[in-house]
């Protein structure tokens, strides 16, 4: 088991986001989170990298054990130096180029030289096709570019598990396709990820498991033609057949 | 008098104007810096004594500020047995722009620290940054950028508020037309006024020039 989170509770003031939160997560496996909006998914995936900070629960991840609600200094940087997160709305270092929003990671975050640093960064341009566009700052660059470089500076770093916080609902239709390729290569790659998305066909395609979220809870969890074509609950029922044309 | 005399004069005061101009700017900088850092603190201790400083020191006229540093600032040194009686004239005038300029950078600073996007700070975090790297490297220059307009009105406004020096009797570009203007009789006075005028004006050009350079460099980054 690479992750394995136990009972994670969260409220805001009076709201409680997640009522109690158990997710496993196998090497390798990609992990989709549907649900109504403010269901508390956001919230879950900032729990784990200790945006926010959880009222209870526990993580265990790659073998050590933190409790969440109340991580040292040293384990918070730890668990974000093995992990990596790609934002809805990119969050792309708006002051560095592409180039720079790669490498800065790797130089800061894992003590690489600024030379490797920008090798591994090119390397990574490439890949997705934007090294023409290395020296650009994010201003001048698309949603869809931005987002695939954000998906850049994620993975570059090696992390053991990539974040997604719905990273093609900031875009325009028309480019959300490169977007998705792009995460699609990376799962074929191996890599294992927790991807909260209201693009049911990558959940269904791609995922090899699918949560559903609601009100705080996962309602349902299993492999996800089992909850496209067999959901259990009626509010799965419902939530999927209120989207039924996305997929 | 001949009117190249007049423009030559003026000039002799020029430096000290701008010796004023530029210490009391980085004095003004280096306070401010520290001021927006305390009030930005969550200890009251700390951020009400940056709260009281703001608030008294936007409240004093710049003109009183300079008289304030001249005949206070002495005493306050003497109360801890140091006897500053002595120290050249500039010093309180920079000394009096400085702290009157403090208050305002401290403010830009501040506000535009709050106003960089906090999904900045998260993403710096989130590819492994500590608090302090996040800061340095994501978040304060573009609070710098952010608060760049203000820097530069501030500047042009500190340029103009050193012609004050002369209530504490510093001889700068401004007391010395005064002076000429009184010489000479009422000949020539509009002249010399005009001059003057132009004077802070090139000084105000150069200013903005030097912004916009800076500005064109970072026109990309949009923050
Ligand atoms: N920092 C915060 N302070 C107060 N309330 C918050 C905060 N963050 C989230 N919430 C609340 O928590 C609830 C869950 O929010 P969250 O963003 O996790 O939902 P979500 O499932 O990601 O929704 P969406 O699909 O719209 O992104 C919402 O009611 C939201 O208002
Ligand atoms: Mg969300």
């Amino acid at each position: 088991m690479l992750l394995e989170l136990k009972n994670i509770k969260k409220q805001f003031k009076n709201n409680h986001v997640l009522k109690g939160i158990d997710l496993s997560v196998e090497k390798g496996e990609v992990i989709a989170i549907i649900g109504p909006s403010g269901s508390g998914k956001t919230t879950l995936l900032r729990n784990i990298n200790f945006l926010e900070t959880a009222d209870s629960g526990s993580m265990l991840f790659r073998e050590q054990q933190i409790d969440l609600a109340k991580p040292t200094k040293k384990q918070i940087l730890w668990a974000r130096r093995h992990m990596a997160m790609v934002f809805q709305n990119y969050n792309l270092f708006k002051n560095k180029t592409a180039l720079k929003n790669i490498s800065e990671g790797l130089v800061f975050g894992q003590n690489k030289s600024k030379t490797e640093a920008d090798e591994l960064a090119c390397q990574a341009l490439d890949q997705v096709g934007l090294l023409g566009k290395k020296d650009f700052y994010p201003s001048q660059l698309s949603g869809g570019q931005q987002q695939r470089i954000g998906i850049a500076r994620a993975t570059v770093l090696n992390p053991d598990i990539v974040l997604f916080d719905e990273p093609t609902s900031a875009l325009d239709p028309e480019l959300v396709g490169t977007v998705l390729h792009d995460m699609k290569t990376l799962a074929d790659k191996g890599q294992t990820m927790i991807v909260v998305t209201h693009q049911m066909s990558f959940a269904r395609n791609v995922a090899s498991r699918v949560a559903f979220f609601s009100d705080g809870e996962i309602l349902e969890e299993g492999r996800s033609d089992e909850i496209f074509d067999h959901p259990q609950h009626e509010r799965t029922q419902q939530f999927l057949s209120a989207i039924a044309e996305d997929y | 008098m001949k009117l190249s005399k007049v423009i030559i004069s003026l000039l002799h005061g020029l430096p000290t104007t701008l010796i004023l101009l530029a210490f009391s700017f980085i004095f003004a900088n280096l306070i401010g810096l520290g001021l927006a850092w305390l009030y930005l603190r969550r200890n009251p201790i700390a951020n009400g004594f940056a709260r009281g400083y703001l608030g008294l020191v936007r409240g004093t006229p710049p003109l009183l500020m300079l008289l304030l540093a001249y005949y206070g600032l002495p005493k306050l040194f003497l109360l801890v047995g140091i006897d500053i009686n002595g120290w050249a004239k500039l010093i309180f005038g920079i000394a009096g722009l400085a702290i009157g300029w403090s208050a305002y950078l401290a403010e830009a600073f501040r506000s535009a620290y709050l106003s960089v996007d906090a999904g900045q700070y998260e993403a710096a975090l989130v590819v492994g940054m500590d608090t302090k790297q996040a800061f340095l490297r994501i978040i304060m220059p573009q609070a710098f950028l952010i608060a760049l307009p203000n820097i530069e009105n501030l500047l042009i406004g500190l340029v103009k508020a050193t012609s004050l020096v002369y209530v504490i009797g510093i001889v700068d570009m401004y007391s010395t037309a005064v002076d000429l203007s009184n010489q000479n009789q009422g000949v020539y006075q509009l002249e010399i006024f005009v001059i003057l005028a132009l004077i802070y004006w090139v000084v105000v050009l150069l200013i903005e020039w030097g912004f916009r350079r800076f500005r064109k460099h970072y026109q990309y980054v949009t923050v």
